[in-house]
C-alpha cells in the first residue's frame, strides 16, 4: 500500500540539506519498524519519496512525503508509530492511504507559500510590498543555477497577503516551483530588499505549505490525490 | 546567544548543522542538578569527532551511569570561526549552548598530532588561558586523552592533566575527585588527580636538558607524583560500558553507521605500529554481548549499517558466528554489515563477500612493504602469494577495485623494496585484468613512516623531507596504466614526526605555529609548513633532532615518563629482529613473546570463547 504523510519541519532542522532530511527520515522509518517496502536489487533502500526540496535555511509547517509498504497499516497507526521515534523538531500531522499510481508528490506540487516574519515594516514598504504583483515585472539577479543573470519574478508570484501584529509583519507569498519559473525564497528576500526592506528586519522565515495549483485554487497534496 | 546563531550566524556559514545540535539521541542533562560540568572537545571538525568510537563511549558512560554530565563541542571550521570571533561568540556546547569556560573539566580527545594547534584556537575561542601554567581557579581544568598522549611532553604545557590508556574507568574517578575537591586550590586538585592511576600531571615534573639541549631526565617534584605514569587499561572489555543509543548526526559524517567494537587491541605485532603496542592485551567482547549491543543500537539508531570495528576485526575469534548471524537477522530490513579492516588473505575476502553483497566498490589490503625481507622486519606477517590469493578472491567474486596501503621510509628500506611495491602492484593489476570481465582499477596510497613511541622503531630515524622525495620521484617514474599512486605529504609527516617524538621544547613551537594562524594542519587546503618552519627557527627548536636522528638504546626519551607496561627489553629484541630481517609471532598462537603488558599491567588476554 502507498501512504501519502504530512509533516512538520521545526526551526531546530532548519539547517538540514536535503539528503540529511532524507536520512532523518529513513532512520525513522527503521526505527518506528514500520513494514516499509524495499527497492529490488542489491543495494536496497526504502521506498519513499520526499516531496519538493526544503531550502537549507527554512524550517516547514507542512511537508510531504510517499511511501510505499509491504503489508497493510492504519494511516493513524503509522502517523502514531513514527511520532513516538522522531527526532525533536521533526512531527507526521496526518497520513492517508492514497492509490498506488497515484502520480508523484514531487510531479503535482508546483507551488509554495513562503513566510517571512519581519519586525514591523514602514508603512509605505509594506503597501510597496502588498501590491507588488501590481508591477509590470519583478527582476532580481537570480540565485539559482544561471547566477545573478536578471530574473523576472512577476510571473512566478501569485499572491501575497501581508497581517500586521504587535511586533512583527507576517508577509507569507504564494509562489511558483519548478516548471517555467521557480521562485526562490532568498530571491524574495532580495525582492523585498529592493523594497526597502532590511535584511536584518527578518526574524524568521519558514515555508507555510506545498501546493498544486488549479486556476486560482491552491489545493494540497492531500487534496489533489486519489484516495483509496 | 541561541537566537543570534540560528538567525543571523548560521545561515552565513557553510554547513551550519555542524554548529547546531540537537541531534537524535542526545542528552540534555539539567546544568544545575548535575554533578561535574565536563567538556568533550574534539579538535577536529564535526564530522570527524562525531565519527570517533572513543567519544561516544565516554559520552554516553558519564551521563547514563554518573551524576555528572558531559556535553560535546567541535572545531569550528575557519569560516565560523571568523563569524564567532567577528561577533564575539565564544566556542560553546552543542547540549546547552553553555560557553565552554563556564565547564569544570574540558577533555581534548587527542586523536592525532597535528590537531593540537586547534586545541589551542579551541581554548582561546572560548576565552580560556591556552597555557596551563596561566590558568586560575576559576578556569576549567583541562586534560586530553587518546593515542597521542603515549609521548605526551611535546604538548605538556597546554594541559593540566592527561590520561594515559583506556578512559572509560579512569574519567570517572577524575570527575568523582574534582566534585569531591571543589573550592580547593588548583594546585592541590593537580597533586589529587597525579594519585590516580594513568594520570599525568605535566606541571608536577621538572625537565632536565644536557649541554646539547637534550632532554634527559623527567623527575616529579612533588611526591604525589609518580616516577613513571602506568597506562589504564580495562580488564575486561566485555564488562565495560558500550552505548546503546550513540547520537545520530543529521548531516554525513566520515563513519556513518552504527557500531559495535568487537575487541580492543591486536597482536601481530608489527613492529612498525603504535596502535598495536599500546592497546595490548587483545581484549574481546563476547559473541552475546555483541549481538544485544548490535540489537540495541540498531533499534534506536535507524542506521541501515553496522560495522564491527577493531584495530584487526578479522582475527576477532568469533568473527565468522558474529557476522552470519547479524548479515541473517537484520538483511530483510535492508540492515548490512561493514567490515572495516581486511586482512590481506583469502580469508577475509571471503567474509567481505559476504557481508557486502552489493556494494563491491573498492577492496583495501595493507601490504605495507614491497618485499617479503621488509616485511619480515616490519614483521607485517603476510606473504605474496596470500596476498595474490586475497586480490584474486577479491576480483573473482566481483569486486573490480583495489586500493593498497604501503610505507615508505620504513628501516631497512633499500631500492628493491621500492622496486617490489611497483612489481606487486603490476602482478596484482595483472591478475585483475585476468580474472575480472573489465579492466581493474589499483589504487595504491603510499604513507611516509613515522616511528612513533613506545614501539620497536622508537629509536629509529625517521626519512627527511628530501629522502622522502627521491623515494617518490624514483617509484612515479615509471608510468604504470590502470595504476594510480597517491603519496602523502612529506612534510606533513615530518611535522608529525616532530609531536611523535619530541620533547617539551615542541610546546613554544606548537604554541608560536598556532600564533602565526596555523590550525587544522591535518587538512591540506589550511596546512601551512613555512609558518611551522618559522615557529621552529624563531623558538631555536632543530626539529630534526626529533626526526631523523637515530637514537641509542642508552638515550633517555622523552615518552619514558608513561609507562606503557611492555618492557624495553621486548622493544628492543623486536628492533634487533628486525634488523636481522626476522618476524616473530603473535602471542595468540605460538606461545607469549614476553612484551610484558600482561604482568605489568596485571591485565590478560581475554580471548574466552576462542581457542
Amino acid at each position: 500500500m502507498r501512504l501519502r504523510v504530512e509533516y512538520r519541519v521545526g526551526p531546530e532542522l532548519r539547517f538540514l540539506a536535503n539528503l540529511d532530511m532524507m536520512h532523518a527520515m529513513e532512520r525513522t522509518l527503521r526505527r518506528a519498524r514500520v513494514p516499509y517496502a524495499l527497492s529490488e536489487g542489491f543495494n536496497p533502500h526504502i521506498r519513499l519519496s520526499l516531496g519538493t526540496v526544503l531550502p537549507v535555511g527554512l524550517w516547514g509547517e507542512r511537508e510531504y512525503f510517499d511511501i510505499e509498504l509491504v503489508a497493510e497499516m492504519k494511516a493513524e497507526k503509522f502517523v502514531k508509530q513514527l511520532n513516538t521515534v522522531f527526532p525533536e523538531g521533526l512531527k507526521a500531522a496526518q497520513a492517508i492511504a492514497i492509490d498506488p499510481s497515484a502520480p508523484s508528490i514531487m510531479s503535482v506540487v508546483n507551488a509554495a507559500s513562503y513566510v517571512f516574519k519581519v519586525e514591523n515594516a514602514a508603512a509605505e514598504v509594506r503597501e510597496q510590498i502588498k501590491t507588488m504583483t501590481t508591477q509590470p515585472e519583478l527582476v532580481v539577479p537570480s540565485r539559482g543555477k544561471k547566477k545573478n543573470r536578471p530574473k523576472d519574478l512577476k510571473p512566478g508570484i501569485y499572491k501575497i497577503k501581508v497581517k500586521t501584529e504587535e511586533q512583527f509583519d507576517i508577509i507569507e507569498v504564494w509562489a511558483s516551483t519548478g516548471a517555467s519559473v521557480n521562485v526562490r525564497f532568498d530571491e524574495l528576500l532580495d525582492l523585498m530588499a529592493l523594497m526597502g526592506l532590511s535584511r536584518r528586519r527578518v526574524a524568521d522565515v519558514w515555508r507555510g505549505g506545498n501546493y498544486c495549483r488549479v486556476g486560482e485554487h491552491f489545493y494540497t497534496p492531500m487534496e489533489k490525490v486519489k484516495k483509496v | 546567544m541561541q537566537q543570534k546563531l540560528i538567525c543571523d550566524i548560521l545561515p552565513r556559514v557553510s554547513k551550519p548543522a555542524r554548529y547546531s545540535g540537537g541531534e537524535l539521541n542526545i542528552i540534555k542533562k539539567n546544568w544545575d542538578f548535575s554533578g561535574v560540568k565536563m567538556l568533550l572537545a574534539f579538535p577536529d571538525v564535526y564530522e570527524v569527532g562525531m565519527s570517533h568510537v572513543g567519544s561516544k563511549i565516554l559520552y554516553g558512560l558519564v551521563n547514563e551511569r554518573t551524576n555528572h554530565l558531559l556535553e560535546r563541542c567541535y572545531a569550528p571550521w575557519p569560516d565560523m570561526e571568523n563569524e564567532m570571533r567577528k561577533e564575539g561568540i565564544p566556542l560553546y556546547a552543542l547540549e546547552s549552548f553553555q560557553p565552554i569556560e563556564n565547564f569544570d573539566v574540558i577533555g581534548f580527545s587527542l586523536q592525532y598530532e597535528l590537531s593540537l594547534t586547534n586545541v589551542l584556537n579551541m581554548l582561546d575561542l572560548g576565552r580560556i588561558p591556552v597555557l596551563a601554567k596561566d590558568r586560575e581557579l576559576q578556569h576549567p581544568i583541562v586534560i586530553g586523552g587518546g593515542p597521542v598522549c603515549a609521548n605526551p611532553e611535546p604538548f605538556a604545557d597546554f594541559f593540566d592533566a592527561l590520561v594515559i590508556g583506556d578512559g572509560e574507568e579512569v574519567i570517572v574517578e577524575i570527575l568523582n575527585l574534582v566534585e569531591s575537591c571543589r573550592g580547593a586550590q588548583r594546585r592541590d586538585l593537580l597533586m589529587q588527580l597525579a594519585r590516580l592511576e594513568g594520570v599525568y600531571v605535566p606541571s608536577l615534573y621538572e625537565v632536565e636538558y644536557n649541554h646539547a639541549g637534550r632532554c634527559q631526565a623527567i623527575r616529579p617534584v612533588d611526591s604525589a607524583a609518580p616516577k613513571r605514569v602506568r597506562r589504564r587499561v580495562v580488564k575486561s572489555l566485555d564488562a565495560a560500558y558500550f552505548p546503546n543509543k550513540p547520537v545520530v548526526p543529521y548531516m554525513s559524517v566520515v563513519h556513518d553507521r552504527a557500531v559495535v567494537e568487537v575487541m580492543r587491541g591486536c597482536q601481530r605485532g608489527c613492529r612498525f605500529c603504535h596502535a598495536g603496542m599500546v592497546y595490548r592485551p587483545v581484549r574481546e567482547r563476547r559473541l552475546k554481548t555483541l549481538l544485544d549491543q548490535a540489537e540495541a543500537q540498531i533499534r534506536s539508531t535507524g542506521y541501515d549499517e553496522i560495522s564491527l570495528v577493531s584495530l584487526s576485526t578479522l582475527d576477532f575469534s568469533q568473527v565468522k558466528p558474529l557476522v552470519t548471524e547479524l548479515a541473517q537477522k537484520y538483511a530483510a530490513e535492508g540492515i548490512g554489515v561493514a567490515l572495516p579492516s581486511l586482512r590481506a588473505d583469502q580469508f577475509s575476502v571471503e567474509m567481505a563477500s559476504q557481508v557486502q553483497k552489493v556494494r563491491k566498490t573498492t577492496l583495501t589490503l595493507a601490504p605495507e612493504a614491497g618485499t617479503q625481507r621488509l616485511r619480515d622486519a616490519i614483521n607485517k606477517n603476510v606473504s605474496e602469494d596470500q596476498l595474490l590469493e586475497a586480490a584474486s578472491a577479491a576480483f573473482s567474486s566481483g569486486w573490480n577495485a583495489l586500493k593498497l596501503y604501503f610505507m615508505i621510509g620504513l628501516p631497512g628500506e633499500r631500492e628493491e623494496d621500492l622496486e617490489g611495491i611497483s612489481d606487486l602492484l603490476f602482478k596484482v593489476k595483472h591478475r585483475g585484468d585476468e580474472l575480472s570481465r573489465r579492466k581493474v582499477e589499483i589504487r595504491a596510497s603510499l604513507a611516509c613512516f613515522v616511528p612513533k613511541a613506545h614501539t620497536p622503531f622508537q629509536w629509529r630515524a625517521q626519512d627527511s623531507i628530501a629522502q622522502l622525495q627521491e623515494k617518490r620521484r624514483y617509484l612515479t617514474r615509471r608510468r604504470l596504466k590502470g595504476i594510480k599512486l597517491s603519496f602523502h605529504d612529506e612534510a606533513t609527516s615530518y611535522l608529525e614526526g616532530t609531536i611523535a617524538r619530541g620533547d617539551r621544547r615542541m610546546g613554544e613551537v606548537i604554541l608560536r605555529a598556532w600564533q602565526k594562524g596555523c590550525r587544522f594542519d591535518g587538512w591540506s587546503e589550511h596546512f601551512r609548513f613555512s609558518a611551522w618552519m618559522e615557529a621552529f627557527e624563531e623558538c631555536g627548536v632543530d626539529g630534526d633532532t626529533y626526526v631523523t636522528r637515530r637514537r641509542a638504546y642508552e638515550e633517555f626519551l622523552p615518552w619514558d615518563i608513561i609507562d606503557s607496561g611492555i618492557d624495553r627489553e621486548f622493544l628492543i629484541q623486536e628492533d634487533e629482529l628486525a634488523e636481522r630481517g626476522v618476524s616473530s609471532s603473535d602471542c595468540r598462537m605460538e606461545g607469549c613473546n614476553d612484551c610484558g603488558v600482561c604482568t605489568s599491567l596485571e591485565a590478560e588476554l581475554d580471548i574466552a570463547e576462542g581457542e
